[in-house]
């Protein structure tokens, strides 16, 4: 019987440091649903964020050394990592992102109703207070963090001001902890 | 510039997102060194962003953790680790002692399903051989029923008030011989009771007569079911001055054989 440990993000590092399969197990388990939702959200190809996906996890697996917990969290450079990863993919396989960003509101909004999508009862909760949300700032936060724009991509797509790109995405993110804190 | 103008520049949003330009994020560094509080204020924007990407989750389908696995194990760098592997699963070899109580309920176990075997089968010959006999006993059932509804109508003949019973007496060829005719007044129906009748040679059949005008009339063929008579309805007749029962052959005659009349009686 697999023991099922529970891993602080310090210990959890430190042994990543050390390549410990077992931690990195844990770290696919908690994880990987996550960046695997970001990542199908860019390319809305399935099989095709599955091979991201695992691109994304060997990077993780072979580069830990490079991660530095002074800069950031571990999912955040997981994040990063993984989304470059997927922005590259779009533009070797020549995406045509102009016609991406046009559906992109749409798809975003509606990733709860593509097939293969399971949740689990956590994240329906969080999904609940999200609604709390503007809409405007829901969409900021989307098309950043799930679409891969750019802020000059974002100032162009929804024709305001790169100011206002920096002001809205830092509402809505402030909006956005105010509503999980509760 | 203060902590206030740093918090509320949107920069650390940016660099929690992983969208500050190099230069910015170069900046946001430097900022944290300088203000070390700053360090939870991005750690709250990263946990928030964290929360928001795990309630977006997608599950991905399980065998991509096998392959990741399998393509990091291969290329491994290092052999101390699976030599470890290796020396670990060996000391995780066990032998397995069967204690004797464990012989025992096996043992009893067995002894049991012998016995249950054993049990079944007798059990099983059992209800085969109640089966069959159920089976006789509802059939013989069965008979009684009809035999009893065969009976019913003899009764609800006889005692129907419009019936006229006739007693057929015996011949000199017969003197033992006894019929009886019950024949409705109203409707003209004519029932026989064959119940005396000596029991028929192969080949034989009683057939019966009624004289009208003076005349014999063929009144229709007696049947035995199985060897026993019952009140059975021969043909209608609206007056008749006799009626007598000859033995035919199967099946009847077209006229009665004087010799062999066996009963007659006159109205």
């Amino acid at each position: 019987m697999a023991e099922i440990k529970k891993y602080s993000e310090d210990e959890l590092i430190h042994l990543l440091k050390n390549r410990d399969q077992p931690a990195f197990a844990y770290l696919y388990d908690n994880y990987s649903a996550a960046l695997f939702g970001v990542i199908f959200k860019m390319l809305e190809d399935r099989e095709l964020a599955e091979d991201v996906l695992q691109e994304a996890f060997i990077k993780i697996w072979n580069n830990f050394s490079n991660y530095d917990s002074l800069k950031g969290r571990l999912f955040t450079w997981m994040m990063n990592l993984t989304r470059n990863l997927t922005i590259d993919t779009i533009r070797s396989k020549g995406y045509k992102k102009q016609s991406r960003i046009q559906n992109s509101e749409n798809s975003v909004n509606n990733i709860s109703n593509i097939a293969n999508v399971t949740e689990s009862f956590d994240a329906l909760g969080i999904r609940k207070h999200l609604t709390l949300l503007k809409n405007d700032q829901k969409q900021i936060i989307d098309l950043a963090y799930f679409g891969g724009f750019t802020q000059e991509e974002i100032s162009n797509q929804l024709g305001i001001p790169l100011g206002t790109v920096k002001t809205r995405m830092r509402t809505a993110i402030f909006e956005l902890r105010k509503v999980l804190r509760n | 510039m203060n902590k206030e103008d740093i918090i509320s520049s949107g920069l650390l949003e940016l660099y929690g997102l992983g969208f500050s330009s190099p230069e910015e994020t170069l900046q946001v560094e430097a900022w944290v060194k300088h203000f070390p509080e700053l360090k939870k204020e991005i750690e709250e924007i990263e946990m928030s962003l964290e929360t928001y990407a795990q309630s977006h989750a997608i599950e991905p389908s399980p065998e991509i953790k096998n392959k990741i696995f399998a393509s990091i194990s291969t290329s491994q760098q290092g052999t101390t680790r699976s030599f470890d592997a290796i020396e670990n699963n060996t000391t995780q070899a066990k032998i397995y002692h069967i204690p004797s109580s464990f012989k025992y309920a096996a043992a009893a176990a067995i002894i049991l399903l012998i016995g249950s075997i054993a049990f079944n089968y007798f059990y099983y010959s059992k209800f085969q051989s109640v089966n069959s006999e159920l089976q006789v006993a509802q059939n013989k059932i069965e008979q009684e029923r009809q035999a009893n509804l065969a009976m019913k109508t003899d009764i609800n003949v006889m005692s129907d008030k419009n019936a006229l019973p006739v007693v057929l007496n015996g011949t000199p060829h017969a003197p033992d011989a006894l019929a009886k005719i019950y024949w409705m007044k109203n409707t003209g129906q004519v029932y026989v009771d064959p119940s005396y009748l000596p029991s028929t040679p192969e080949g034989k059949q009683y057939q019966l007569w009624a004289i009208v005008d003076g005349k014999p009339v063929d009144a229709g063929m007696i049947t035995a079911e199985k060897g026993i008579y019952h009140i059975q309805k021969m043909k209608s007749f609206g007056h008749a001055q006799a009626f007598a029962i000859t033995l035919e052959k199967t099946g009847g005659s077209p006229t009665p054989t004087m010799d062999e009349m066996y009963v007659i009686a006159k109205i």
